[in-house]
């Protein structure tokens, strides 16, 4: 990915003023503060060694240390009066101040929360008047059904443990599977436990309100360096189906909520919803709660396995002799 | 290396250049003067570049400011203010440097992503290192949509909007002139709430609906935000239902209610669930999802409504019901 000029930007103007307070960092000490690669840390660095005011000659450039930078260290020498930490603007402080605020609500009260309350009134502090647009944002919190369940998650996510769970995915199948937790993630309204499944032997994402029973084993949770988490509630959608629906306007609210979704307004006022689906049974669910908001579905084949779906509750009904 | 990198560098020259300038500096003397400027061909493409600069460092926090000179009253001038854009002392820990950490990851896909990120950089100048904090556990949030960072300026600012809105029902679209309260977070959306001054009401609005730029109708100052925030309603629930389930299955659901009985049917027994609800539209959706796995016994509404649903799905695949 390539970097946004406006992030390396800051990013320079920053470590100008952090290279004021730390003289002589070793380049891998800058390169962890700021995340970025060492090599990222040399291509600043010789930037802002030919940056300066106009004139562009030796006195008018920010300059380092030559000798410390051969040793892999860097040295601020003049700095050209650009060494002042940038204070943050209105869209940044609301951006961190909105996304703490939703933080404290995921943690609901616990010890963690009150340290992101700390943080908040810190960063409110130091952000003066650009704080205040924050106060027009209000934040929702997850969903508080699964408290015990993800507390032990949690639990296990931290001492290293490996967690055995009863979970009914979303086509209704019970299974059992000892996993090693790799990650609790929540969307705000959902939480969902990413982890390396013994049973699938593979990565597999778990929705907290879906697990029946999980309890912490007494095992240690295997490493997985390779890994690569996505850091995304929506599942990866290159292995995905593409179906087409056509959706009433009153269900326009279910096509906005979907991620990735390509919604078109037809000519009579309904919807056309294009969306990549990986899990069929989910689509199943949601067209089934949608009723006669869906007129039609494509490919052929994904419709008739709803509709037969739909057929098995209406039979479920006539069997004990509700309709 | 692309050109995006080099507009960094550009940028940087400009912010040194315009912050030492003893007075202010023309449009002409930057371009001649200043690094990265003068290799444009046309006087437009200068501007163009320069324009697109200036508004970069604005929403960096880093304002360019306009000077006309008592001599030369038709050429602006500009210069950059440092100590206007400076960072007031701050003390952050390496635990609350680590919650810092966590909460510029949140946002996915969003103007709100890159700005985090960027808040982030600008408070590591000022701390040292950091300690990971709730290891494992993390906050993903779709940003909100374009349209967001306009009505939080004119909520700040108190200024009244127009905006074109897609209505949720009928498809269409109607300029609505809005006084902006406040903007909230819910189920995955995000609303604005403010005073519509056509339907002289209270309105909440979807900003995924909001078609186009948000217009400023009015001076800073003219909007008056309530000062009672109606606190969320309670949910009153009070319509009982009872649902026949399947061994094992609609967890939520019965995380909701409690078994009260079991049924024998031709296909095997099901867990009789009672639980309270107050929206049966609602709940129609929840138990339609989970088609033969949950029937609902009680109320007779529940009941039809959840029949509807399935009578209209089964007949979408050529299925006789």
């Amino acid at each position: 990915m390539i970097e946004s000029a406006p992030d390396r930007l800051t990013r320079m103007l920053s470590m100008v003023a952090y290279l004021r307070d730390n003289p002589a960092v070793p380049v891998a000490e800058v390169a962890e503060h700021f995340r970025i690669s060492p090599e990222q840390v040399i291509a600043d660095v010789n930037t802002l060694w030919v940056s300066g005011t106009p004139g562009y000659m030796h006195g008018d450039l920010i300059d380092f240390s030559g000798d410390d930078l051969e040793h892999g260290v860097i040295t601020l020498l003049d700095s050209r009066d650009m060494d002042r930490p940038l204070r943050l603007s209105p869209g940044e402080a609301v951006a961190l101040l909105v996304a703490l605020q939703s933080l404290s609500l995921a943690f609901d009260h616990g010890e963690d929360a009150s340290l992101v309350d700390e943080t908040i009134a810190v960063l409110r502090a130091a952000a003066g008047d650009a704080a205040k647009a924050a106060d027009a944002v209000e934040v929702a919190a997850p969903r508080r059904d699964v408290d015990a369940r993800a507390e032990r998650i949690r639990a296990a996510l931290s001492t290293g443990r490996r967690l055995h769970l009863r979970y009914v995915s979303a086509s209704d199948q019970t299974t059992e599977r000892d996993v090693d937790p790799l990650q609790l993630l929540t969307d705000a309204t959902r939480w969902f436990l990413v982890a390396w499944c013994h049973r699938a032997q593979g990565v597999r994402q778990f929705r907290v309100d879906r697990i029946l029973d999980v309890q912490v084993l007494d095992v240690a949770a295997d490493p997985h360096p390779d890994v690569q988490l996505t850091g995304r509630p929506e599942p990866d959608t290159a292995q995905a189906a593409q179906v087409r629906l056509e959706l009433s306007s009153r269900a326009r609210w279910f096509a906005e909520q979907l991620p990735g979704a390509t919604i078109t307004e037809l000519d009579d006022g309904w919807l056309e919803l294009t969306i990549g689906v990986v899990d069929l049974a989910w689509l199943d669910n949601v067209v089934m709660a949608l009723g006669a908001e869906v007129r039609a579905i494509e490919p052929p084949e994904v419709a008739r396995r709803v509709s037969s779906r739909a057929q098995a509750g209406l039979d479920a009904y006539a069997e004990l002799g509700l309709i | 290396m692309s050109e995006r990198v080099d507009a960094a560098e550009r940028m940087l020259d400009l912010v040194i250049a315009l912050s030492h300038t003893r007075h202010r500096m023309t449009k002409s003397e930057i371009r001649a003067k200043v690094h990265g400027y003068g290799t444009n061909s046309s006087t437009e493409a200068f501007e163009r570049m320069f324009e697109r600069d200036k508004e970069h460092l604005r929403d960096l926090g880093i304002p360019i400011v306009t000077l006309t000179d008592a001599v030369h009253e038709d050429e602006i001038g500009y210069r950059i203010d440092t100590a206007a854009y400076s960072l007031p002392p701050i003390d952050l820990t390496p635990a609350q440097m680590g919650v810092l950490s966590l909460a510029a990851e949140v946002w996915q896909d969003s103007a709100f992503a890159g700005s985090a990120r960027r808040g982030l950089t600008k408070l590591k100048a000022v701390a040292g290192s950091s300690t990971t904090a709730a290891p494992g556990v993390a906050l993903r949030v779709r940003g909100p949509d374009p349209a967001m960072s306009d009505l939080i300026e004119a909520i700040a600012e108190r200024v009244p909007v127009r905006f074109t809105y897609r209505a949720a029902y009928s498809g269409e679209t109607t300029v609505r002139e809005v006084e902006p309260w406040r903007v909230h977070a819910r189920d995955r959306g995000w609303y604005l709430v403010g005073y519509d001054r056509d339907r002289q009401a209270q309105r909440s609005f979807r900003t995924s609906r909001i078609v186009g730029k948000v217009q400023r109708v009015g001076e800073p100052g003219s909007v008056t935000i309530p000062e009672h925030r109606p606190p969320t309603p309670e949910r009153v629930f009070h319509t009982p239902v009872r649902l026949a389930i399947r061994p094992e299955s609609a967890a939520a659901l019965r995380a909701r209610g409690s078994v009260v009985d079991s049924i024998e049917g031709p296909t095997g027994a099901r867990d009789v669930v009672a639980l309270d609800v107050s929206d049966v539209e609602h709940v129609a959706d929840e138990v339609a999802g989970y088609g033969h796995s949950v029937l609902v016994l009680d109320p007779p509404e529940l009941r039809e409504a959840v029949l509807a649903r399935l009578r209209a799905v089964a007949a979408l695949g050529g299925a006789r019901s």
